[in-house]
């Protein structure tokens, strides 16, 4: 599969300029670290209300980080020029679009793996729903919304203002993943009873994300355009 | 009777409608005029 | 990215500036306007039977739902014209889809504000989150993301394409957002056609229907006039950019 090849490909060449520069990996964590601290202010981390808004700051954490690195990805091949190197390298547009989200998905799975529990150690959260669902739920969210992140990404890199841009294009986009994740995560880490339901969400968010990653992967080509 | 909400739904949907009209028949306008200004210069 | 290859050089050749006529067409669909929108109002206000428990304000419903079919036909075209400008490249697909989007935004803001007054004047709260009333939202801040697009700089095809893809992706994501939304919580509209479980017994009286799609009609056909007018004005604009070109291309010879 040349397709995968060079998405691998892509994907490893922006991770290593990534470990290189560590420039956005430890933006994205410092800025997960500070928006808890804000949220530590907006609600009381003491009071036992608080454990009903974890499940919205989670995802408030990981979109807003996940911005930031979505925002990077695009923009920094235009010094240099280096995004017309890509396109007229022998590869298809789409395996761009996969190496790039292949990147992002990777780095937004590290911010996660070290920004949540660090929440829950801060906000003294006593987890005991099923790790395995909430990961699951976790992990089907992120690609959602770093797929069509990704995406919009590239058609907002044309734009001058696109740090702007992209959050403008990406929210009302993501609201059905950003409903449906929320929702389960919820009953998943407050009320196990209720899994069915959960994980009626999760097979919305599914549907979801291979829709929007079909429609990305056709279109991307018109993006991508010399 | 309710009849100040009907009025003001009805009338902000006017406005609305009417507004964005306006709007187009302007810049219409400011069109016509910079084809006016054009044809004086091109002569 | 950065490929500004300055392709906006196909400079009109000789262009007769002719004014901006308002043609047949134009005028028709004018009159059309006027005349369905009389009749419209007359079926609203006389003919159509009064509801016994919200009187006058349940009038609000006719342009409310007509204000909702037609954004949401708007937002079609510019669906279905933004498919056609990726296959065909041609630039009136996309004069059209911008100028359907524009029209569509102008719909969601009368559908969002009567929205709110008929929820203040039915359930006594301004606004509800509810399916419909959100997805018409989320769907205002897609089209204006789109209009956003269209705002960039730089050449005409590359602001048609990208917003074109947008178009495309905006009008898939609304069924979801509506069903997402809708699973999230349901309570506030009346299911008013067909069966499903609805509140006040629901249904609609068939003076109602009758003024209802009579009002619908006479949205679609404002839509056409607006349309039109539209699609003719940004036609003339982009004629007056070219002819701009080569007065310029002419001076510095």
């Amino acid at each position: 599969m040349n397709l995968f090849r060079t998405a691998l490909l892509l994907a490893k060449k922006d991770l290593y300029s990534e470990l290189k520069t560590k420039q956005i990996l430890t933006t994205q964590i410092i800025f997960a670290g500070l928006v808890i601290v804000v949220f530590s202010f907006a609600f009381d981390p003491a009071n036992n209300t608080t454990k009903a808004v974890i499940p919205g700051v989670i995802w408030v954490i990981i979109v807003f980080a996940g911005i930031l690195g979505l925002n990077r990805s695009f923009i920094s091949e235009q010094r240099n020029d280096t995004m017309q190197g890509l396109l007229v390298a022998p590869m298809e547009s789409s395996s761009i679009y996969l190496g790039k989200f292949l990147a992002n998905f990777a780095m937004m799975l590290v911010v996660e793996i070290v920004s949540i529990p660090f929440l829950f150690l801060l906000f003294d959260f006593k987890f005991n729903g099923s790790l395995g669902y909430f990961v699951l739920v976790i992990f089907l969210g992120s690609f959602g919304f770093i797929a069509i992140g990704t995406f919009l990404a590239a058609l907002a890199a044309n734009s001058k203002s696109s740090e702007m841009l992209l959050p403008l294009l990406l929210f009302p986009i993501t609201t059905p993943i950003l409903i449906g994740v929320v929702q389960a995560t919820k009953i998943i880490l407050t009320n196990m009873e209720k899994l069915s339901s959960a994980i009626a969400w999760i097979q919305l968010v599914t549907a979801y994300d291979v829709i929007f990653f079909v429609v990305c992967f056709l279109l991307i080509d018109y993006v991508l355009e010399v | 009777m309710n009849y100040e909400y009907m009025f003001a739904a009805y009338s902000v949907a006017w406005v609305v409608i009417f507004g964005y009209m306006f709007i187009i028949g302007k810049k219409h306008n400011k069109l016509k005029k910079e084809i006016e200004f054009l044809k004086q210069l091109d002569k | 990215m950065s490929m500004n290859l300055e392709r906006e050089k196909a400079v009109l050749t000789g262009t007769q500036l002719s004014e901006v006529k308002s043609t047949n067409l134009s005028k028709i669909l004018f009159g059309a306007t006027v005349i369905s929108m009389l009749i419209s109002l007359y079926f609203i206000f006389i003919f159509a039977a009064e509801e016994t428990t919200m009187h006058a304000a349940q009038k609000i419903f006719y342009f409310h739902v007509s204000s909702a079919w037609l954004a949401f036909m708007a937002f079609f075209v510019t669906f279905v014209f933004s498919i056609l400008f990726l296959i065909k490249r041609k630039r009136i697909f996309d004069t059209y889809a911008y100028v359907s989007a524009e029209i569509g935004i102008v719909f969601t803001i009368i559908v969002l504000t009567t929205g709110p007054i008929w929820a203040k004047s039915a359930w006594n709260t301004w606004w509800v989150w509810e399916p419909r009333l959100i997805t018409t939202l989320i769907l205002f801040f897609i089209y204006i993301a789109y209009i956003m697009i269209r705002q960039m700089d730089g050449v005409w095809d590359k602001k048609a394409r990208l917003s074109s893809v947008f178009g495309i992706i905006g009008f898939a994501d609304v069924p979801i957002v509506f069903f997402a939304i809708r699973w999230w919580q349901t309570k506030f509209h009346p299911i008013v056609f067909g069966d499903g479980p609805s509140q006040q017994g629901g249904g609609i009286e068939s003076s109602m229907l009758v003024a209802l799609l009579v009002t619908i009609t006479a949205f679609t056909i404002l839509y056409a006039y607006l349309l039109n007018k539209g699609v003719s004005f940004e036609n003339m604009k982009i004629k007056v950019d070219r002819y701009k070109e080569k007065l310029r291309e002419e001076l510095e010879k």
